[in-house]
C-alpha cells in the first residue's frame, strides 16, 4: 500500500491528455497550408504562410506538448505541485489553442485585430502557466541540474513571450519597433532559450530512466544551460548593438553547446541497456542526428556569414532544428509518456496487475510512424532548396506522418479506457521513483 | 562487542520504472529502526520523498561525478 502514495502527486489523467491528443492536429493543420500554398511557402522565411505554418508547429504543436507534459512531470522531476493542476490545464489548452490558431489566420489575412486577439490569449495562458510554475518551483534549489534547467527555461520562455507581444504590438498596433531584429531575437529566444533549455533539462532525466543509459556527467550538466543562456545574452546584446563580431561569437558558442550535448546523448544512447529499439530512441536518435546538422549549420554560418545569406539556409536550419529535432524528440516522448501515464493511472485505480505499456502503445505502428516522420522531413528538405518541385508533396507527407501520429495516440488512449473498463483482475499496486 | 550490519545498497541506475521504487520499499521494510540504506539513481526519485517524508524516514541525497545520486535513507 506504500507503494500507492506515490500516485497522490499526480495530476489528473485529463490534464496533460487533452494537450497530447490536441497537438498532432496543428502540425496536419501546418501541413494542408503547405499542401494548398505550395511553394510560396518557402519562398522566403518572411512570407506570410511560412510564419503562420511556424507558428502552427512552434506554438501549436511544440508550446503546446511542453505545457502540457510540464503540467504532468514536474511532481516527478521537481518535487513541485501546480496548483489546481485541472484548471490550470484547461485554460492553458483552450486559450494556446485558440491563441495559436488566430494567430495563423492573423498571419495569412493579416488583420491586425486578430493579431491582438491571438497576443492576448497566448498572453493570458503562458502567464498564468509561467506564474503556476515560479509558485511551483518556488524555494526549490540550484543542485540539481534539472531544477536549474527548468528555473532557466521558465526565465527564456518569459523572454520569449514578451519579444512576441512586442511583434504582435507592431502588427496589430502599428507599434514603431525594429521588427527584423526582434523577429530574431523571438525566435532565438524560443528555440534556444525556452526550447532547447527545457529539452536538455528534461534529457538528464528521460534518456536514463526510459532509455537505460548511463547518467549525463554531473559538472557538464550543471554547467550546460547556464552557459546557453549565458551565450544568448551575449548574441542579444551585441545584436542589439550590431556589434557583429561578438555576434558570430556568441553564435559559434551556442552551436559548440548544442553539438557536445547532442554528441553526448548519443555516445549514452550507445552505452544503453534497453536491448530494442523503440520508438523514444529512434526519435532521440534521428532528432540528435537533425540537431547536429542544424548546428553545423549555426558555426558554419559563425564562420563564414556569406554562406548563411543564402536563401534555403534559414530554411534548411528551421526545418532541421523544428521539424527534425525538437518535434522528433516530443514525438518520441509522446510514444513513452502517454502509455506510461495510463499504465500509472490503470495501476493505481485499484482494478489490479495493469498491462504492460507495450499494450497499449504498441511498437509496430510507432515505428512505422516514425519511418513516415523521416520521409516528411527528408522532402521538407528538399522543399526548402527546390520549393517548386517538392512543396507540395512535402505539405501532404507531412500530413500523412502526423495524422497517423495523432491516430496512434488516439489509439493508445482508446485502449486505455477499455482496459480500465475491463473487469477487475487481481494483483497490487506500484508507483515510480 | 556488538557490530555494525554493513550497510544495504540498492543499485537501481538501470531499472525500468517502477522497479527502483518498489524495489527500495522492499529494502525499507527490512531495515531495523535507525538502520540505513543507500539507494543509487541517476535522477531524484521525488515521488519516493513524498513516501519518505509520510513515514517519518531521514535521507541526504549527494550528486556524484558521474551524474548518479546517491541517497542515504535511515529509517
Amino acid at each position: 500500500m506504500q507503494a500507492l502514495l506515490s500516485f497522490d502527486q499526480s495530476p489528473p489523467l485529463a490534464a496533460p491528455l487533452r494537450f497530447f491528443l490536441t497537438v498532432p492536429w496543428f502540425a496536419v493543420l501546418a501541413g494542408v497550408l503547405l499542401w494548398s500554398e505550395g511553394a510560396t511557402v518557402f519562398a522566403s522565411r518572411w512570407m506570410p504562410s511560412a510564419l503562420a505554418a511556424t507558428h502552427l508547429l512552434t506554438l501549436g504543436f511544440m508550446l503546446m506538448t511542453m505545457l502540457g507534459a510540464l503540467i504532468q512531470i514536474f511532481p516527478v522531476v521537481a518535487g513541485a505541485n501546480m496548483a489546481h493542476p485541472l484548471r490550470l490545464a484547461r485554460v492553458v489548452h483552450g486559450a494556446t489553442s485558440v491563441g495559436s490558431l488566430c494567430l495563423a489566420l492573423a498571419f495569412l489575412y493579416s488583420l491586425p485585430w486578430l493579431f491582438a486577439l491571438a497576443g492576448g490569449l497566448l498572453l493570458l495562458a503562458i502567464a498564468y502557466f509561467l506564474g503556476a510554475a515560479g509558485l511551483a518551483l518556488r524555494g526549490q534549489g540550484l543542485a540539481n541540474p534539472t531544477i536549474r534547467g527548468l528555473k532557466l527555461a521558465l526565465f527564456g520562455l518569459w523572454v520569449t513571450l514578451l519579444l512576441g507581444l512586442g511583434l504582435v504590438g507592431a502588427l496589430a498596433g502599428g507599434w514603431r519597433l525594429p521588427w527584423a531584429g526582434l523577429t530574431d531575437l523571438h525566435a532565438a529566444w524560443g528555440l534556444a532559450g525556452w526550447s532547447g533549455t527545457l529539452l536538455v533539462a528534461m534529457a538528464y532525466v528521460v534518456v536514463p530512466m526510459f532509455q537505460l543509459t548511463p547518467g549525463y556527467p554531473a559538472r557538464e550538466s550543471q554547467l550546460l544551460s547556464p552557459v546557453l543562456l549565458l551565450c544568448l545574452l551575449l548574441w542579444s546584446v551585441a545584436l542589439l548593438f550590431s556589434a557583429e563580431q561578438v555576434v558570430r561569437l556568441a553564435e559559434a558558442g551556442l552551436a559548440l553547446l548544442g553539438l557536445l550535448f547532442a554528441g553526448r546523448t548519443l555516445y549514452l544512447q550507445g552505452h544503453r541497456r534497453r536491448p530494442r529499439r523503440d520508438a523514444l530512441a529512434a526519435y532521440w536518435q534521428s532528432g540528435m542526428l537533425a540537431a547536429i546538422l542544424a548546428c553545423g549549420m549555426l558555426l558554419t554560418a559563425a564562420i563564414a556569414p556569406a554562406l548563411a545569406q543564402q536563401r534555403a539556409w534559414p530554411l534548411v536550419f528551421a526545418v532541421l532544428l523544428v521539424a527534425g529535432a525538437f518535434m522528433g524528440f516530443i514525438n518520441g516522448m509522446l510514444y513513452q509518456i502517454i502509455p506510461f501515464l495510463g499504465w500509472l493511472h490503470l495501476q493505481n485505480a485499484g482494478r489490479g496487475t495493469a498491462p504492460p505499456m507495450a499494450k497499449l502503445m504498441p511498437e509496430a505502428p510507432a515505428l512505422r510512424q516514425w519511418w513516415l516522420h523521416q520521409l516528411a522531413l527528408l522532402t521538407l528538405l528538399l522543399a526548402a532548396l527546390w520549393p517548386e518541385s517538392f512543396a507540395r508533396l512535402a505539405g501532404f507527407c507531412w500530413v500523412l506522418a502526423n495524422a497517423a501520429l495523432g491516430w496512434n495516440l488516439w489509439q493508445a488512449v482508446r485502449r486505455y479506457r477499455q482496459y480500465r473498463q475491463a473487469p477487475m483482475a487481481s494483483g497490487q499496486g506500484g508507483g515510480v521513483a | 562487542m556488538s557490530t555494525t550490519p554493513p550497510l544495504r545498497v540498492l543499485d537501481a541506475r538501470y531499472l525500468e520504472p517502477p522497479e527502483p521504487f518498489v524495489q527500495t520499499m522492499e529494502m525499507l521494510d527490512q531495515l531495523a529502526l535507525g538502520e540505513s540504506m543507500r539507494l543509487l539513481l541517476f535522477r531524484e526519485p521525488h515521488p519516493l520523498y513524498q513516501v519518505l517524508r509520510r513515514n517519518g524516514h531521514c535521507w541526504q541525497t549527494s550528486l556524484l561525478p558521474d551524474g548518479s545520486f546517491d541517497i542515504l535513507i535511515t529509517r
